[in-house]
């Protein structure tokens, strides 16, 4: 192994002092077969399914009968302070059912992802420190409430280097924008190859989706030729000024990547290439495709891929609740399990962790009769995968699935897990900036043992 | 458990302000002060630590206070080094250069030729490159180039990166139609060498200088375009108290960092680790942006605004009127014709705003409903800020009044920042008690702008945590002579330029094996153009480029937009892919300098995009156009006739396409996109 990949910051200023940027990293770490973390991981990569405008957690994986018990009334527990006026409990339809070996308690709205119970890793108590969507957002993307600091995508691309140095590391896709936009996958003062590359998935024409990944003008044969001339131009160049400059170096790398990547990428996002029965088993719609394409990239060396839903904040219900979750609930159970099933058949679920979840959940009191108010005190998600431990449900939250109550995962703690399954210490996986060594959990984060597989 | 009781019965959004949020800093010189806050220690025992410490916390000074970093004293003039090569100094700087050089048992490169120096001093000065005009001899040139406008277009660049200046703040500010004024006001003070001392003056507290007029509030944008986070007033104070307290967090770190090269707002939770900044300093800070507001000011005197103040207002009470007409499908013609004639008949109704600030004192209180915040500007009021505990404004001590930082008393009194929102003061601070510190930190940026290297190389961090200056006695030296030169930039730029040390070759076997990093300057460091002067170098060779100065900003992908990068619309919500993938820097965040990347996307853009084919297709005609083969071409892009070799690549490419319009774009655009486009050596 040539170079360690968690660098220090020294060393990273020094090798962007020298120009050599994100290639010399990935390259190396390519050649070398993978990164070298702080201990063994578990996962080398993440697919995180983000649920923007926030699901609420009862309707699918956390049964709360005492919400039918205590349905229009607001007992003490259940008169907590959220984003708006809200009024008396409201029950949530949905019957559960144990799944799997584990018993895992399912509710009927994931019929396809119950096959999988026995992968998934139930967070039942995860909390966050506010109730808007973009201070949610923010905290869980990029571990702070406060704008400007590296997203979670940009720390792993930062820590862990590329797999496959014809393809970003961090790969962000969404059909349309979520809030907030792109704050969200920023790379702030990390290193520019660190930030996310923002894929609109609307279109499944994989020319259109990378900017400038196609030039319609010139044939394959033609910009061959076109890069040698630049390429002998560049060699004369270099030899004039002594032939070790790494920047100039690093520069002839990047066209010769940026040249295959016309090619890799274009087939790592086209969809159209799987089988008629895999793209079957996905089943259709932007969510569908977006697993599809999480899949393609993950088995193509991409590091981190996050999936939002859809624009905007689909899952935002603070009216006609129970409808919505419905429906929702109908549009992701197939692409998620088919998700979970094809990673599982091509050996890649042991080291792929799958993270589902919003930026913060929904209240068990109503809002506007039939809707949900925003819950930052409590809320659900759920790991499979990548050493997370199967057809578990850690922590609890209360009676009501308001607040988290016992066995609390603050959004820090959810980050700190996510890297220590990538085999990376959070507190050690640090960045010099403005005179402090910044971290994606801050001063907290805390790894709960019961998670991990 | 006492970590979870604690949580569930502070109110959320606060709690994680008890543990220091953010600064967790490795310094092992310090260890004793921090070890209170070292993450090793179990979580659990840190909260109850920071419990039972809380009230003690801040007013316990630590066993060692920080001490004085090196910054923060007089100025000293050191006499010349000797040196052995007495013949190669051309300016004072070069004295103490080559002494490190030599000391090192290393030779200075020699000078570069005039071709060379002549691009290289083009980019440094303007962004631009050479005109082909510019063949006089290197002292004329630097004057020449000072004395063009472009100058004030490139250098703004840098500043407007450490300003984190934006086109675009959010919607439910005031709004910044007209945020173009300060860029632009910038241009204008550094293209007329405006003292440093008075720039920074004038961005702070312009409205209170009796030479300055309404129309130079535009100055103000450095505070006025500040970045402003989103408030759900129909959340608690409590909630809303940390959204405004880390907004003051971010003035104060812009201000600090800037002008100061510190980092200030590290104060804002405890006192500095390393430097010798108290939280109370913190808060005498803060205080002077917790009695400002982000406002519209007019840029003409109250005899044209109050006019146009009360049609706009008329204006705006008859849209709303026309709006609910409209609802009831009722006729608008009279009210229209209405606002027609109050517009036409108002001189100076579209009278330009200023992004600026007002003296207003924010006070955070319950709605008048009980249920929500009210943001409470107290106009013309000041007010102090009582101390945050752990940076908590939930959980607040004494208050403080406004002053400097306390590091740079005179005679043991810091100075007051009292006079309204105390701007006046604390820019004068700035360049009188603090004058040697502020004065550093702006010849060292200027420097690495010209050497691609600071002589303190962390170029806004001067405190302890920073780096030692590579060549101390130089930058005092320098310093002092740019304070007695009237604080002149282009005072500064020619002692630089006029160097031998800066006029170096950059071709260097042995300085590059001895000394990679360059510390020692025994060569000139190899740059690559960043993305605004490698954009409008393109433009320029393609002739394209529109050279229309200032105005309104205009999309970087408008496939119109040819004029120069420094214009294209900054946005912080919504960067520009093709911004972000070149390193131009978070606009909502003060940024010391470029991290630069060299990536597949970035080739990708050189490969592909559109704009790369349409500047490619203009120089490609103009190519074939040219007789006497690449001369032309190659005069025109690097200010060389081709060699041999490079002549026959071209010939190659081109053979049996010579009428191809396509293969001479495409040959144009292997060399747009080449290395030799990209780098200056």
């Amino acid at each position: 192994m040539k170079m360690p990949p968690l660098i220090t910051r020294r060393e990273a200023i020094t090798r962007m002092g020298g120009g050599l940027g994100a290639l010399g990293l990935a390259a190396s770490l390519n050649a070398a077969g993978g990164a070298r973390t702080h201990f063994m991981p578990r996962a080398k990569r993440v697919i995180h399914l983000f649920m923007n405008g926030g699901p609420f957690g009862p309707d699918f994986l956390d049964p709360k009968p005492s919400l039918t018990k205590y349905a229009g009334q607001r007992p003490d527990g259940a008169d907590l302070r959220t984003e708006r006026p809200t009024g008396g409990l409201m029950p949530s339809p949905f019957a559960y059912a144990p799944q799997g070996e584990s018993g895992l308690m399912m509710s009927e709205l994931l019929p396809n992802l119950a096959r999988h119970a026995d992968d998934l890793c139930v967070l039942r108590s995860c909390h966050t420190d506010n109730p808007n969507h973009g201070p949610a957002l923010l905290l869980m993307n990029n571990g702070t409430m406060t704008e400007r600091v590296p997203s979670m995508g940009s720390w792993l691309s930062y820590g862990l280097g590329n797999e496959n140095a014809n393809l970003p590391s961090y790969v962000v896709l969404c059909p349309g924008r979520p809030v907030r936009f792109s704050i969200l996958w920023s790379s702030a003062f990390l290193p520019a190859q660190h930030q996310g590359v923002y894929i609109n998935h609307t279109n499944l024409d994989a020319k259109q989706m990378i900017p400038w990944l196609h030039n319609e003008r010139i044939s394959a044969t033609d910009q061959r030729r076109q890069l040698d001339l630049m390429q002998q131009l560049n060699h004369a160049h270099l030899a004039a000024r002594g032939g070790a400059d790494v920047a100039l170096n690093g520069r002839i790398e990047a066209m010769e990547t940026a040249y295959r990547m016309q090619s890799a990428a274009t087939d790592a996002f086209d969809v159209s290439r799987e089988p008629t029965k895999v793209r079957e088993m996905y089943g259709t719609g932007h969510f569908a495709n977006g697993c599809l394409l999480a899949r393609r990239l993950c088995e193509r060396g991409v590091r981190f891929v996050q999936l939002y839903y859809g624009n905007g904040q689909p899952w935002d219900s603070h009216s006609n609740h129970d409808a919505t979750s419905r429906k929702l609930a109908a549009d992701i159970d197939r692409p998620i399990a088919a998700l979970l099933g094809d990673l599982k058949q091509r050996g890649m679920l042991d080291d792929t962790l799958v993270v589902w979840g919003g930026e913060f959940g929904r209240t068990p009191v109503t809002e506007n009769g039939n809707g949900r108010d925003h819950n930052p005190h409590g809320f659900l998600m759920w790991m499979a995968g990548g050493g997370a431990k199967g057809g578990t449900a850690y922590g609890e939250s209360d009676e009501f699935g308001f607040k988290a109550a016992v066995n609390k995962m603050h959004v820090h703690d959810v980050h700190a897990t996510l890297l220590h399954l990538l085999g990376i210490d959070h507190e050690r996986l640090t960045y010099r900036y403005a005179g402090r060594d910044y971290r994606l959990t801050d001063v907290h984060g805390r790894v709960p043992r019961d998670v991990l597989a | 458990m006492i970590c979870q009781t604690m949580r569930i019965f502070v109110s959320i959004a606060t709690v994680r302000r008890i543990t220091l949020r953010f600064c967790w800093v490795k310094a092992p010189v310090f260890e004793p002060c921090i070890g209170f806050v070292s993450l090793s220690v179990p979580r659990l025992v840190l909260v109850l630590l920071a419990l039972v410490a809380m009230p003690a916390a801040l007013a316990k000074k630590p066993a060692l206070p920080p001490q004085t970093p090196w910054s923060f004293k007089p100025l000293q003039q050191a006499p010349l080094p000797a040196v052995k090569n007495t013949a190669w100094p051309q300016t004072r700087i070069d004295w103490f250069i080559l002494a490190k050089i030599e000391a090192a048992g290393l030779q200075p490169s020699h000078r570069t030729d005039e071709r060379t120096l002549t691009r290289r001093l083009s980019f440094d000065l303007t962004g631009l490159p050479p005109a082909k005009s510019e063949i006089s001899n290197l002292k004329s040139q630097i004057s020449s180039l000072l004395a063009s406008p472009h100058y004030g277009e490139r250098w703004a660049r840098h500043w407007l990166d450490l300003a984190r200046y934006t086109d675009q703040t959010p919607d439910w500010l005031d709004s910044t139609k007209y945020a173009y004024l300060y860029r632009d006001w910038v241009v204008r003070a550094l293209n007329e060498d405006m003292p440093y001392d008075q720039f920074v003056i004038r961005q702070l507290a312009t409205d209170y200088l009796p030479e300055s007029g309404p129309q130079d509030r535009v100055a103000l944008g450095f505070i006025g375009l500040s970045p402003s986070y989103f408030k759900e007033l129909q959340l608690p104070p409590s909630i809303i108290k940390t959204t405004v307290a880390d907004e003051w967090e971010e003035h104060v770190d812009a201000i600090g960092r800037t002008f100061l090269g510190l980092t200030v707002a590290c104060a804002r939770c405890h006192d500095h680790k390393s430097d010798p900044i108290t939280t109370r300093d913190y808060y005498a800070l803060a205080g002077v942006f917790a009695s400002v507001r982000m406002t519209e000011r007019p840029t003409m005197g109250d005899e044209f605004w109050l006019p146009v103040k009360k049609a706009r207002e008329d204006v705006a009470a008859m849209d709303k009127q026309i709006g609910e007409l409209k609802k009831k499908k009722q006729p608008t013609v009279e009210i229209e014709r209405k606002i027609a004639s109050i517009k036409s008949g108002t001189p100076h109704y579209n009278m330009l705003m200023a992004n600026a600030v007002e003296e207003a004192a924010l006070f955070v209180v319950d709605a008048d409903n009980k249920k929500g915040t009210k943001l409470d500007y107290k106009t013309g009021m000041a007010r102090d800020l009582e101390m945050q505990k752990r940076g908590n404004p939930n959980d607040t001590g004494e208050i403080v009044p406004r002053q400097f930082l306390s590091a740079f008393s005179i005679k043991g009194q810091p100075r007051k920042l009292v006079t309204g929102s105390g701007r006046l003061e604390l820019a004068h601070a700035l360049v009188e008690e603090a004058a040697p510190l502020t004065a550093r930190v702006i010849v060292n940026r200027v420097w690495k702008h010209h050497f691609g290297r600071g002589i303190v190389d962390t170029p806004s961090e001067f405190g302890n945590l920073g780096d030692a200056p590579s060549h101390p006695e130089l930058l005092d030296d320098l310093t002092a002579r740019f304070i007695a030169n009237g604080w002149s930039l282009k005072w500064l730029h020619r002692e630089i330029l006029n160097s031998a040390s800066w006029q170096q070759s950059s071709v260097a076997p042995e300085s590059e094996r001895r000394d990679p990093e360059n510390k020692l300057l025994s060569r000139m460091t190899r740059r690559r153009l960043d993305w605004e002067s490698w954009r409008d170098a393109v433009l320029t060779v393609t002739g394209t480029l529109d050279l229309q100065f200032g105005g309104p900003a205009l999309s970087v992908s408008d496939a119109k937009n040819a004029r120069r990068s420094l214009y294209s619309a900054s946005n912080r919500q919504d960067m520009e892919p093709m911004l972000r993938i070149h390193d131009v820097p978070d606009p909502g965040a003060h940024s010391p300098w470029r991290t630069e990347t060299i990536t597949p996307l970035q080739g990708l853009f050189a490969l592909n995009s559109p704009f790369m084919q349409q500047q490619a297709d203009s120089l490609g005609a103009w190519m074939q156009k040219q007789p006497g083969g690449f001369d032309a071409v190659f005069a025109r892009l690097f200010q060389r006739p081709p060699t041999m070799s490079e002549h026959d690549a071209l010939h190659d490419f081109l053979r049996d396409r010579e009428k191809d319009t396509a293969a001479w774009s495409q040959c144009a655009q292997a060399l747009l996109a080449g290395n030799e486009f990209l780098f200056v050596d």
